[in-house]
């Protein structure tokens, strides 16, 4: 895996990849924990993402919002 | 409401009876907010700022009105005007007359103006390519959807229930714009630009959310002029200018819109876009314990594997040394084992062999026919006789048994009968 964070689709599809490859068996002690340790980190990062989806719920007039975005933009 | 129950019993007031019509035809959903066209008859505009005319065709009439301020009316319309209205039915009680409530009035003249308009920018943006160009993907999870809709409108509340039912609690930023109307194209712009702004890593951070990462554009059905803003160059020059995809949910059925042509994904009405971008949550869930899960069970499988594999090696590594000693004798206990039956074998065959021999050789022996009772004649010099032809009387010979011999003397000679 390269250092940039994948997204949630990566991270999924690489998932698959890596249960797929220890299912079909036939590795050596150290490439399945390899595996197992990338496959979990994906899982806590998929997690995650499923966390950070969860938030605020703004409701704003088209005005409120622009005056937000002045103050914030200054 | 005195009910029906006088019917039986007597005439109804005929007030009452109107007013029972009222209720039946006002509560049809297909006489309420209904699009009609028609010839303007009857024009007449009161000081009071009420407006009445009659809406006919060659097949029949009906009488209109339209209150005080309720809509705009374009001041082109005229006894003999064709018209597109959107109008509602209602029963005048006190005259027992049907009449059109109207909340919307437009020449056909001016409808007709839009598609040409619309036509045109068409064609425009198919010749700039803009209708080719690569749509951007519409991201898998959505952390920041900001939906650009008509405040407190039905068709928002149906894309918040949604959206709880299927993700609650998503993030989301709805700004609130006017969708129909003559401010409608410059506040959905505006909208889409502040969208554009809160999808600014710089801003979100500021503002303590992650960036926008994809943007609902939409409304409910209505008739082609509520729905004419989502034609228009700027909204559709807006859509295809935004960094973050864009989703044109517009409520309609026939016609495509502008903004449908030229956005990321086109979904046939608010709830529709709904369901296409927003996951269902649980599901997610349920698919990240089945990965967990197989993850866990074939992991464990291959360490099994290997440490299993380890073992047999370990144990095939300690008698390794052995092993070509105990191949060699082994091969000798299998030689000499089969040297040993293939011997057996030959004997065996040959002492059966011998044994036949034997036997016939046994059952010839002169010995053994005279045992059964034959004996042997030998003349005095030892010649054993086969044939009466030679003997003479007076001779001597021996005759051989079994257990012993007989001196003899021939007295008589014969030859068998047919014998020469």
């Amino acid at each position: 895996m390269t250092d940039k964070i994948p997204t949630y689709t990566e991270a999924t599809q690489r998932l698959e990849a890596i249960v797929a490859m220890l299912e079909r068996g036939g590795m050596g002690l150290d490439e399945t924990l390899k595996l197992y340790e990338e496959g979990a980190d994906l899982l806590r990062l998929c997690k995650t993402e499923l966390a950070t989806a969860e938030g605020k719920l703004n409701e704003l007039q088209l005005d409120e919002i622009e005056t937000q975005l002045q103050t914030e933009e200054q | 409401m005195t009910g029906r129950g006088e019917v039986t019993t007597g005439p109804l007031p005929i007030g009452q009876f109107v007013q029972l019509v009222k209720q039946t035809v006002v509560r049809d959903p297909l006489f309420n907010n209904q699009a009609l066209k028609g010839e303007v008859t009857q024009w007449k505009q009161y000081a009071s700022g009420h407006t009445y005319f009659s809406l006919r065709d060659q097949d029949g009439q009906m009488r209109a009105v339209i209150w005080k301020g309720r809509c705009a009316i374009d001041p082109s319309i005229k006894e003999g005007s064709e018209v597109v209205i959107i109008a509602s039915i209602d029963l005048y009680v006190r005259r027992g007359e049907i009449q059109l409530n109207v909340e919307r009035i437009e020449p056909v003249s001016v409808l007709g103006e839009l598609e040409k308009t619309k036509r045109l920018l068409v064609e425009q943006l198919r010749k700039e390519g803009e209708l080719d160009r690569l749509r951007q993907p519409i991201p898998a999870l959505p952390r920041h959807i900001a939906i650009i809709t008509g405040a407190g409108s039905a068709a928002l509340a149906d894309m918040q229930r949604l959206i709880e039912n299927r993700w609650p609690g998503l993030r989301r930023t709805v700004i609130g714009v006017l969708v129909q109307g003559p401010r409608a194209t410059e506040e959905i712009v505006r909208g889409l630009a502040a969208a554009r702004r809160l999808s600014n890593p710089e801003v979100a951070k500021r503002r303590g959310e992650p960036p926008v990462d994809l943007v609902i554009v939409g409304r409910g059905g209505g008739s082609p002029e509520d729905l004419w803003a989502f034609n228009l160059e700027p909204v559709a020059r807006a859509i295809i200018a935004s960094p973050v995809p864009i989703v044109s949910a517009v409520g309609h059925e026939s016609d495509v819109l502008v903004s449908d042509l030229v956005a990321d994904l086109r979904a046939s009405t608010p709830s529709d876009a709904i369901e296409r971008v927003v996951p269902v949550l649980p599901e997610l869930h349920y698919l990240l314990d089945e990965y967990e899960e197989r993850l866990g069970v074939a992991s464990r499988r291959q360490i099994h594997d290997s440490r299993q594999r380890l073992s047999i090696l370990h144990a095939r590594l300690r008698v390794a040394p052995m092993a070509g000693l105990n191949r060699a004798k082994a091969n000798v206990l299998t030689l000499s084992s089969r040297i040993k039956v293939s011997t057996q074998r030959i004997l065996g065959l040959q002492s059966t062999r011998l044994a036949h021999f034997e036997a016939s050789l046994s059952a010839i022996h002169p010995q053994r026919v005279l045992e059964r009772g034959y004996s042997m004649t030998q003349t005095s010099d030892g010649t054993v006789l086969s044939s009466v032809d030679g003997l003479n009387i007076g001779q001597n010979i021996i005759l051989n048994f079994a257990d012993g011999s007989a001196d003899a003397e021939i007295k008589k000679t014969q030859l068998n009968e047919g014998t020469k």
